[in-house]
């Protein structure tokens, strides 16, 4: 399997450098971690390698970077965080909307993209989004003013 | 223990192991090493005889070519050359099989097979794609190059290495006898090419233009490993050349190479040793000491009378045998473990009888290497190549591969009776 593993990579190497880019190949290992929260799958996919980089992504409930961390125990505190998050957020009776909103900003960030990069967007619909943007950052800032904090082991990170 | 019982057991660990390694219901490297341990438990052999069955010549050659291959491969040299001769190609499709056929057969000889298809491959499929191209026809006829390739020297095909280290015979020997009648088989071959891909690939154009504004020196990924590299696989050939003058071992010659690429790349040696396929290190060990079972219990030389028997002590005879008899195993059975029980056999025939048993040896390099092209299961490149294929669009049938193969497979081995009735016997 190894094999085919690195025919793969060879190939890609060729396709990469003749477009232009430097290509590094490094050894790791791909960690996939599941959580079952009442019935909802909570997972992360990260690799362990020699240059103590640590690539954190939860892919489930909905797909999300979650940044890159230069040891494993940060790494480990961020998933126990989260984990202890998504169980208080279960028991929430708005849990199942807070997961559709997620998918759907992903889902918006990648319409916004497509939008973007395949169409000459004129400057005014720019605007008009980045309208529409802030009025959902003024109205997430608003909700957590209004809102009891329910998680206090540690801060928010964005807001 | 009567050595009946011993025989008994270690011709049925030796039969069970054969039958699961053809099946591939077990993991072939896990099964020879069982059969291996089993015949030890058994003490149908004792541990200190099976450490002594075990060729490290053959282990360290693979070992130490391995480990250079596995640095020299991080140059990005084999995309530099396919690169190269495509666009010398001119981005013709039938040159382009051509060239990079010559090429793998020249790697493949110098290199070990498998490492070469996987290195030629990726860039072929690279080629192909860009030339909105059914790749087939370029893999197709860079597997057979490669097994033909391989089979040219010492250090070409597992099967040489372990004639090599079992006779003492050179790289020198190897190449003497065997490089000539390859040359002549691979042109044979490339002529075949012509007549099965020379008119039917046509590629527009602008296709060829685009494959034309490649630029292979943006393969090389580091100018100054691959300087360390070329000078000392350089220096590693001319050790080969010379190493029955110099009495040194291949694997020692190939270990130092190895060595010395290993501290002067200042490359990690943890991942150069991961690339170093230490289940076929495993596999070879665990065979050395099942063969080693079978002749310790005399069954390898029951075997050689019965074949001097069937062929009256006839060079010629004996030799055609040995010649088809590999050729038609190897295409379908793995040849190592083949050649791991041929090579006692061929031993004991020389010991008990009065004929020369060098032609001998070079019907069995021959037989198991070109054997190789006979179908799909019939070399590990053959499988690698289609395993890799196995998730694109083009995959490689085991029909498509025997409709060309077969055929070349039969003509290389009657091609190779001529060379050896006329030479040798």
């Amino acid at each position: 399997m190894r094999k085919y593993m690195m025919a793969e990579v060879e190939k890609h190497q060729t396709i990469f450098s003749q477009l232009g880019a430097q290509v590094h190949v490094m050894n790791s290992l791909l960690c996939y971690i599941t959580f079952d929260i009442d019935g909802t799958e909570v997972s992360y996919v990260y690799n362990v390698n020699k240059k103590d980089k640590y690539f954190l992504q939860r892919i489930e409930p909905y797909p999300e970077p979650a940044g890159t961390f230069n040891n494993e125990d940060e790494l480990i505190d961020i998933i126990k965080i989260d984990i202890e998050q998504f169980k208080n957020a279960k028991n929430s009776h708005v849990f199942s909307d807070f997961v559709e909103i997620n998918k759907s900003l992903s889902q918006t960030v990648r319409n916004f993209e497509d939008l973007y990069l395949y169409y000459n967007v004129p400057h005014d619909t720019m605007d008009n989004i980045k309208e529409k943007l802030d009025d959902i950052r003024t109205m997430i800032k608003e909700a957590k003013d209004s809102s009891e904090r329910v998680y206090n082991k540690k801060d928010p990170d964005t807001i | 223990m009567t050595l009946d019982s011993g025989v008994y057991i270690a011709v049925s660990i030796f039969i069970l192991t054969y039958i699961f390694i053809i099946s591939e219901k077990i993991n072939r490297t896990a099964i020879a090493l069982f059969g291996a341990s089993l015949l030890i438990g058994l003490r149908v052999i004792s541990q200190d005889f099976a450490f002594e069955a075990i060729d490290f010549n053959t282990i360290g050659l693979l070992i130490g070519m391995m480990v250079m291959v596995s640095i020299i491969k991080r140059t990005g040299v084999f995309q530099y050359v396919a690169i190269k001769a495509a666009k010398k190609a001119k981005g013709e499709p039938f040159r382009i099989i051509i060239t990079l056929s010559v090429i793998t057969a020249i790697s493949s000889a110098l290199l070990d097979n498998v490492t070469t298809v996987l290195l030629i491959v990726p860039v072929t499929l690279v080629i192909t794609e860009t030339l909105e191209t059914n790749p087939l026809p370029f893999l197709i006829p860079e597997i057979l190059a490669s097994n033909i390739g391989g089979t040219a020297t010492l250090i070409g095909d597992p099967p040489n290495i372990m004639i090599g280290s079992a006779t003492k015979l050179g790289f020198m020997d190897f190449a003497l006898n065997l490089g000539p009648i390859i040359i002549v088989i691979l042109g044979v071959t490339l002529v075949i090419f012509k007549f099965l891909y020379g008119k039917s690939i046509v590629v527009d154009q602008n296709l060829k233009d685009k494959l034309m504004a490649f630029d292979e020196n943006k393969s090389i990924r580091d100018y100054p490993l691959l300087k360390k590299s070329l000078f000392v696989l350089g220096l590693t050939m001319i050790g080969f050349i010379l190493h029955q003058y110099i009495h040194l071992e291949s694997a020692t010659v190939a270990l130092i190479g190895a060595s010395l690429l290993l501290i002067i790349s200042k490359k990690d040696p943890e991942d150069i040793l991961l690339e170093v396929e230490w289940s076929t290190i495993f596999f070879f060990a665990g065979l050395f000491v099942l063969v080693g079972g079978l002749e310790k219990v005399g069954v390898i030389e029951h075997l050689a009378s019965g074949v001097l028997g069937f062929t009256k002590g006839n060079l010629m005879l004996t030799t055609l045998m040995i010649l088809w008899v590999s050729a038609f195993a190897s295409a379908f059975i793995d040849n190592i473990p083949f050649v791991a029980t041929m090579i006692p056999l061929i031993k004991s025939i020389g010991a008990m009888s009065t004929i020369s048993i060098g032609p001998l040896w070079w019907a069995l390099a021959l037989g198991a290497c070109l054997g190789g092209n006979g179908s799909l299961v019939g070399a590990s490149a053959n499988v690698i190549v289609a395993g890799f294929l196995q998730k694109t669009d083009n995959k490689l049938s085991f029909i498509s591969f025997l409709k060309v193969g077969f055929p070349i497979m039969v003509l290389s081995v009657f091609i190779s009776s001529v060379y050896l009735v006329l030479f040798y016997v």
